[in-house]
C-alpha cells in the first residue's frame, strides 16, 4: 500500500462532494428542522428564524391599501376629524417610507420592531377613536382598515426555534407510536419468513446444478422490477372485484370475502407482508447462497464420512459457517422493510383506518402532505434512531462473531 | 451431500424439484396474470369474467391507450435519461475513489467507509425535505437534475462493489505500469480499469436498477407530468375514482420488460453485485 500524496487524494473528492451536499447536509438539515416549528403553508413560520424578522413586502402593501382606503372615509366626516385622518395618513407614510422594495422577509432589531409594534397599535386606536365618534355615519372601508391593521400584526416574525417541544409533542403522539408499531409487526413478520423461505431455496439452489440459470432469472425478475410497480401489480391481484388471489383466498377460506384483503386491518397486513415476501426472498435465498458458496465441499465430505445426517450437516457445519451471512443478509432485510415505504403508500396507503401506516408514511405524510417540515423531521428523527439503534445491536452481533 | 443408500436420495430429489418448480410458479405467476389481463377488454376485467384465463375477445386498445393517450413511452424515456445519467456519473466518481481506497494508506481511510456504509444505512426519508427545499431553491424541480438526488441510494453499494473489485487486481501489473512511467490517472484509466471491467459492470447494473426503481425522491421531486419517471408515472394511471386495470395491466408489461431484459442479460453480473454487498464486508 502508498501513501496517498495530495494530488491522487483529487481522486476522492468528487465523492466527498457529493456524500456532502446530497447525503450529509441533508441530514444535518433534518436534524436542525427537528428544532423548528417549520411549516412552509404558514408565512409567518415558513423558515427557520432565529432573530426577529419583519415580513417588509406585506408591511408595504398594508400601509399602502390603508393610504388608498382611509381618503373615502375621510370624505365622510367633519374639518377636525378629517385632520386627524391627515394626521394618521402622515404617520403611515413616514412609517413605511423605509420598506419600499425591500425583500420579501428582512432582518430586523429590536427599536424598530417596538416602534413599528406601536405604530400599528397607535394607528388601530387613533382609527377606532374616529370611527367611535362617528357611530352614526356608515363607513366604506370601516372593516377592511381593521383587517389590514390586523394582518399587519402578522408581518412580525418571531424566532421559530421551539427546542425540543417537537420531541416532546412526538412522545406523546400515539399516532406515532401506533406507526411503529405497525412498522415493527411488519419487519418482524416479513423478515422472518423471508429468512425462512429464502434458507429453504438457498439451500435448494445449492443443489439443483442444472436449470440454475432459469432459478436465477425466476428469483431476480421480483426483486428487480420497481417496488412501486409490483406495488400496483398486488393491488390488482388483490383487488375486491377482479383480483384473482383476493378470489383465490376467498375461495379457500382464508378470507370472509374477496373485498376484506384490503378493507380490513389484518387484511391489508398480511396483503403487505406477502407481497414483501414475494419480493425479496428470493434476494435474500441470493445472499444466503453467496455466503453458502464460499463454505469449503470438502466439510461436508469429512462430515458424511463421519456418519453425519443432513440435519447434523446442517446444524454443525452450514449454520455456524453461514452465520455471518445470515446475519449481514437479517440486518440489510431488517433495515429495509423498517423503512418500507413505496409498497405499503402504494398498496394501502397507510389505511384502513392507520392499520398499516408505518413510521415512514406517517412522516411523509406530515412532511409533504401537511407541508409540517418541523415535526415532519422529528418523526424521521425518531425512526432514525430506531434504525440506529437496529443497526448497532446487529454489528455488535456480528462484531464479536467474527472475533470468535 | 453424498448418501449411500438410493432411495432417501430419490426422495429428497423429489421434493427439491417440487419446491423448486412451486417457487417458479409463485414467483412468476403474477407476471403471468399482468399478460393476460392486458389483453382483455375493460368488460372482461370486471364480473364474473374477471378470473378467466384466455380472452374471448383479445383485444391491443389497453396498449394503444398507454402508448398514445397516456404517453407511458415518455416516462420511459424520462427514466432512461435520469437513469442512464445517474449510472455514468456514480460510475466514474466511484471507482475514481474506490482505487485510492483499495490502493492507498491515508488517515480517515475506515472513517470514510464508515460514512460510505453508514449512508446505506440511513432511512431514504431523511434527505427527503432538505433535498426538496435544495432543488426548489435552484429552481430544478421537475427536471433530469434529479438524478443528482440520487447519489445518496446508489454510491454506498457502487464504492463497495468497486473496491471489491479493485483488491482483486493484482498489484503487480500496476506496478509494472508505473515503471513504465504511467501517472495514477494513467494507471486506473489504461490498466486497472479494463481488468476490474467485470466490476465496473457489476456496479453499472446495480446503480441503474437502484435508479430506474426509485419512487419516493421521484414523486417529490418531478411532479410534473412531463418529467415523471416510470414508477411515478404508471402509478399515476390509477386515479382516485377509476380503476382502469387493463390500461395498467398493458403499461406495467410494458415496462417491465426492459428490466426483463436486462436480467436476462446480465444475472451473472446482478448476483455478483448482491453477494458482494453481503459477503465482502
Amino acid at each position: 500500500m502508498k501513501k496517498l500524496n495530495w494530488k491522487t487524494s483529487l481522486f476522492l473528492l468528487p465523492l466527498v462532494i457529493m456524500l456532502a451536499t446530497f447525503s450529509f447536509y441533508p441530514i444535518i438539515s433534518s436534524f436542525v428542522y427537528s428544532f423548528f416549528d417549520y411549516q412552509t403553508n404558514d408565512q409567518s413560520i415558513a423558515n427557520l428564524y432565529t432573530t426577529n424578522h419583519f415580513n417588509a413586502k406585506l408591511f408595504y402593501e398594508d400601509c399602502d391599501y390603508l393610504l388608498f382606503y382611509i381618503p373615502d372615509d375621510a370624505a365622510l366626516v367633519d374639518e377636525a376629524d378629517r385632520a386627524q385622518f391627515e394626521n394618521i395618513m402622515d404617520s403611515i407614510r413616514t412609517n413605511m417610507a423605509p420598506y419600499k422594495d425591500k425583500d420579501t422577509v428582512i432582518r430586523l432589531n429590536k427599536a424598530d420592531i417596538a416602534r413599528l409594534k406601536t405604530f400599528v397599535r397607535t394607528t388601530q386606536n387613533d382609527l377606532n377613536t374616529i370611527y367611535q365618534n362617528n357611530t352614526e355615519r356608515q363607513f366604506y372601508n370601516k372593516e377592511n382598515n381593521q383587517l389590514l391593521l390586523n394582518e399587519m400584526k402578522q408581518c412580525f416574525i418571531t424566532p421559530n426555534n421551539v427546542g425540543f417541544k417537537n420531541y416532546q409533542a412526538l412522545v406523546h403522539d400515539p399516532r406515532f407510536w401506533t406507526s411503529i408499531k405497525n412498522t415493527l409487526v411488519f419487519t418482524i413478520i416479513s423478515v422472518f419468513f423471508e429468512f425462512l423461505i429464502g434458507m429453504g431455496l438457498a439451500l435448494v439452489m445449492a443443489r439443483a446444478i442444472k436449470g440454475i440459470g432459469s432459478i436465477r432469472t425466476a428469483a431476480l425478475i421480483p426483486w428487480a422490477i420497481p417496488t412501486a410497480v409490483s406495488a400496483l401489480i398486488w393491488s390488482y391481484l388483490y383487488d375486491g372485484s377482479s383480483g384473482i388471489i383476493a378470489h383465490i383466498f376467498a375461495q379457500i377460506g382464508l378470507i370472509a370475502s374477496p373485498q376484506s384483503m384490503l378493507l380490513t386491518a389484518q387484511g391489508a397486513m398480511s396483503a403487505a407482508i406477502l407481497a414483501d415476501i414475494w419480493k425479496t426472498a428470493p434476494y435474500m435465498a441470493l445472499l444466503l447462497l453467496a455466503g453458502l458458496e464460499v463454505i469449503d465441499r470438502g466439510l461436508y465430505e469429512s462430515a458424511s464420512l463421519d456418519g453425519c445426517n443432513k440435519v447434523q450437516t446442517f446444524f454443525k457445519i452450514t449454520f455456524p459457517l453461514l452465520k455471518p451471512s445470515i446475519l449481514v443478509a437479517l440486518l440489510l432485510r431488517t433495515l429495509d422493510a423498517f423503512r418500507v415505504y413505496d409498497l405499503l403508500a402504494i398498496l394501502t396507503g397507510g389505511g384502513p383506518g392507520g392499520a398499516t401506516e408505518t413510521v415512514s408514511i406517517y412522516s411523509y405524510k406530515v412532511l409533504v402532505g401537511q407541508s409540517n417540515y418541523g415535526y415532519g423531521s422529528a418523526i424521521i428523527i425518531g425512526m432514525f434512531i430506531c434504525v440506529a439503534l437496529i443497526a448497532t445491536i446487529f454489528v455488535k452481533i456480528l462484531g464479536t462473531d467474527i472475533s470468535n | 451431500m453424498k448418501t449411500h443408500s438410493q432411495k432417501p436420495f430419490y426422495i429428497s430429489n423429489v421434493i427439491v424439484a417440487i419446491m423448486v418448480v412451486a417457487f417458479m410458479i409463485i414467483s412468476l405467476f403474477p407476471f403471468f396474470w399482468i399478460l393476460i389481463t392486458s389483453f382483455k377488454p375493460s368488460s372482461e376485467i370486471f364480473g364474473t369474467t374477471a378470473f378467466q384465463v384466455i380472452s374471448k375477445d383479445p383485444t391491443w386498445e389497453n396498449y394503444f391507450v398507454v402508448i398514445f393517450d397516456k404517453n407511458i413511452i415518455k416516462s420511459v424515456f424520462n427514466s432512461l435519461i435520469v437513469a442512464g445519467s445517474t449510472t455514468i456519473y456514480v460510475v466514474i466518481i466511484a471507482s475514481l475513489s474506490a482505487y485510492i481506497i483499495a490502493r492507498f494508506t491515508f488517515t480517515g481511510k475506515s472513517l470514510l467507509m464508515g460514512i460510505v456504509l453508514s449512508v446505506s444505512m440511513f432511512p431514504q426519508m431523511i434527505v427527503v425535505g432538505p433535498i426538496f427545499n435544495m432543488f426548489y431553491k435552484l429552481g430544478i424541480l421537475n427536471s433530469y437534475f434529479l438524478a443528482l438526488a440520487y447519489s445518496t441510494i446508489t454510491f454506498p453499494t457502487a464504492v463497495w462493489i468497486m473496491v471489491a473489485h479493485f483488491k482483486s487486481v493484482p498489484l503487480s501489473i500496476e506496478e509494472a505500469a508505473r515503471i513504465d512511467g504511467c501517472s495514477p490517472w494513467q494507471t486506473l484509466w489504461k490498466i486497472v480499469f479494463p481488468v476490474a471491467s467485470s466490476g465496473v459492470a457489476t456496479t453499472a447494473i446495480m446503480t441503474f436498477i437502484a435508479a430506474w426503481n426509485e419512487y419516493l425522491l421521484a414523486i417529490t421531486l418531478n411532479v410534473n407530468k412531463e418529467y415523471q419517471t416510470v414508477p411515478v408515472a404508471i402509478n399515476a394511471l390509477r386515479t382516485q375514482y377509476s380503476v382502469f386495470w387493463g390500461q395498467i395491466t398493458a403499461a406495467t408489461v410494458l415496462v417491465v420488460i426492459p428490466t426483463i431484459i436486462i436480467v436476462l442479460l446480465f444475472q451473472k453480473k446482478i448476483v455478483g453485485g448482491i453477494s458482494n454487498g453481503a459477503v465482502k464486508e
